[in-house]
């Protein structure tokens, strides 16, 4: 494995104004006598990004909302595809964006561990090691052969985040999940996340907060209608989104 | 899983497979089967949950239905089918297979994009597991029909190959036309309804309820058959499956058979290379 796991060369990635609807039937009927330019249809959320980022170094990304943050963790995971330039990622991908999506509310939580980690690329057997450490870590065994409609959403947060942590990943992607559940979980789900930052694991972390930033990063890239607007130090980066957000 | 491997790379850039379209999905399918067989498991289990019935419903569902378009029958028509309860379910199970491949297939990027936009995996799994558990489906209903093979004193001749065959074809059909409809949906819901109403119509036009002869034996002038079977696959397909197990000759001539397996190729071929080339820009949609 190369030393650079993730490489973007010179990214850009267009993003639908017009997302659907009745806009769209309008667009079929009005296409043949008047064809839409392709600034009105797209505009450009990533442009020119070019991006290399060592193994188990952890970058920050900070920038107003909107300004193309998790659309550019997006492009790293591969969920989307660049509309120009490249994008390599080596190993195994996880973004952390949110918990306990692709859970299934009608099977129970070891059924859901058990999906939502071949999701993520695990066979059987991997999935019977990691089990455990997983209901371990999520502090609800004794519900863990409930089925997950029975959960407060507390609880599916916390299992969300106990799979998500568990994984095990090269390219560890965050965006903006620094904690969940009650104060205890909290605290247990913040010493996980220092943990995999710590890790030979690569790290991007996209979050407005610059105490989270400078504790943990290596490198802080401040990023603003879609292009990095610094070279990855971290006073410039808060200099700039200070004066941008004020 | 290949791509869970610790030296996996994921490439991206603009190239994009055009005629050997087919060939990638397959590859991308026994890359993530395992994905793939927890995807089928999952609906299986979903499908039975918190019913006491369970499996049974899989059985009861075509058998309702199957008295229902018997006793219709008995009434509206003097046509002398002597399988006729067998003719019934098995059109009723071939034509869930295809109905319900296409209408999951249509909405399976949409309905999954909480998935789709957490974790990259090719979108095409989503399509194939519809297909796949609509195949386990399809199987695990034809056990209804053994009381009736044994009634009938029919015995499985070498036409029971037909039956794979049959399989096969329409699950490329419908996942075929599934390529197309599934990323047109994600711009337009429109798709999804406008399939349930095609479904609806063709349903009726294909010989579900009633055999094939009932179409080709006088009923329509003569010159219109042969576009039916061109237009209408489906026709040919649920009368494989019937010949499959009655052993009665497949009353359809051999170059109608040959343009029927070819375009329905053809449709896969075509939405595989559209599917590949477009699921890119349609999961922005999403």
């Amino acid at each position: 494995m190369s030393n650079t796991p993730i490489l973007l060369r010179d990214v850009a990635l267009d993003y639908p104004r017009v997302k659907k609807g009745a806009g769209f039937i309008r667009e079929i009927v009005t296409r043949r006598f008047k064809k839409k330019p392709h600034e009105d249809k797209w505009f450009r959320a990533l442009d020119k990004i070019n991006l290399e980022v060592k193994k188990g170094e952890v970058i920050g990304i900070i920038g107003p909302n909107g300004s193309g943050k998790s659309t550019l963790l997006r492009v790293i995971a591969g969920i989307y595809a660049p509309d120009e330039g490249r994008v390599e990622v080596q190993g195994r991908i996880t973004l952390l964006a949110g918990v306990g999506t692709g859970f299934n509310q009608n099977l129970t939580g070891r059924e859901n561990i058990s999906l939502t980690a071949s999701i993520y690329g695990f066979d059987r057997k991997a999935i019977r090691e990691i089990e455990e450490e997983i209901i371990e870590f999520s502090g609800i065994r004794s519900f863990i052969d409930d089925p997950m409609r029975t959960y407060s959403a507390g609880m599916r947060a916390r299992l969300g985040f106990a799979i998500i942590s568990n994984l095990d990943p090269d390219v560890l992607l965050m965006d903006e999940v620094m904690s969940v559940g009650d104060h205890e979980f909290r605290k247990k789900s913040r010493a996980r996340i220092e943990e995999l930052v710590k890790s030979d694991a690569t790290v991007v972390i996209v979050s407005h907060s610059k105490a989270i930033l400078k504790s943990l990063c290596d490198k802080v890239y401040f990023i603003r209608q879609g292009q990095i607007m610094n070279d990855g130090d971290f006073e410039t980066a808060f200099e700039l989104y200070e004066t941008v957000a004020a | 899983m290949g791509d869970a491997s610790e030296n996996s790379v994921l490439r991206i850039d603009h190239r994009l497979p055009f005629l050997s379209a087919p060939f990638s999905i397959g590859k991308n399918l026994y890359q993530y089967r395992q994905l793939l067989s927890h995807f089928v498991s999952r609906d299986m289990k979903v499908k039975y949950h918190n019913s006491i019935l369970g499996y049974a419903w899989s059985v009861l569902e075509p058998l309702a239905l199957t008295v229902t378009f018997y006793i219709l029958f008995a009434i509206l028509s003097d046509s002398e089918d002597p399988f006729r309860p067998l003719t019934i379910l098995l059109g009723i199970l071939a034509w869930s297979l295809f109905g319900r491949t296409l209408s999951g297939g249509t909405s399976c990027i949409q309905r999954n994009s909480s998935l789709i936009q957490k974790v990259y995996f090719p979108r095409e799994i989503f399509l194939f597991s519809k297909s796949g558990f609509n195949i386990l489906q399809f199987l695990l209903s034809l056990l209804v029909i053994i009381p009736l093979l044994i009634h009938y004193d029919l015995t499985p001749t070498k036409q029971i190959l037909f039956l794979p065959l049959a399989l096969i074809m329409i699950t490329m059909l419908s996942t075929g036309l599934a390529f197309f409809t599934s990323i047109l949906q994600t711009k337009a819901r429109d798709v999804e309804h406008m399939v349930t109403i095609g479904l609806r119509i063709s349903f009726y036009l294909s010989p579900v309820f009633y055999p094939l002869e009932m179409i080709t034996k006088g009923r329509i002038p003569e010159q219109y058959i042969e576009t039916y079977l061109i237009i209408n696959p489906m026709a040919t397909y649920i009368t494989m499956i019937r010949s499959a197990f009655t052993g009665d000759a497949l009353n359809i001539p051999i170059h109608n058979l040959v343009i029927t397996f070819v375009s329905t190729i053809v449709i896969f071929w075509i939405g595989a290379i559209y599917f590949i080339r477009k699921e890119r820009k349609a999961v922005k949609f999403i």
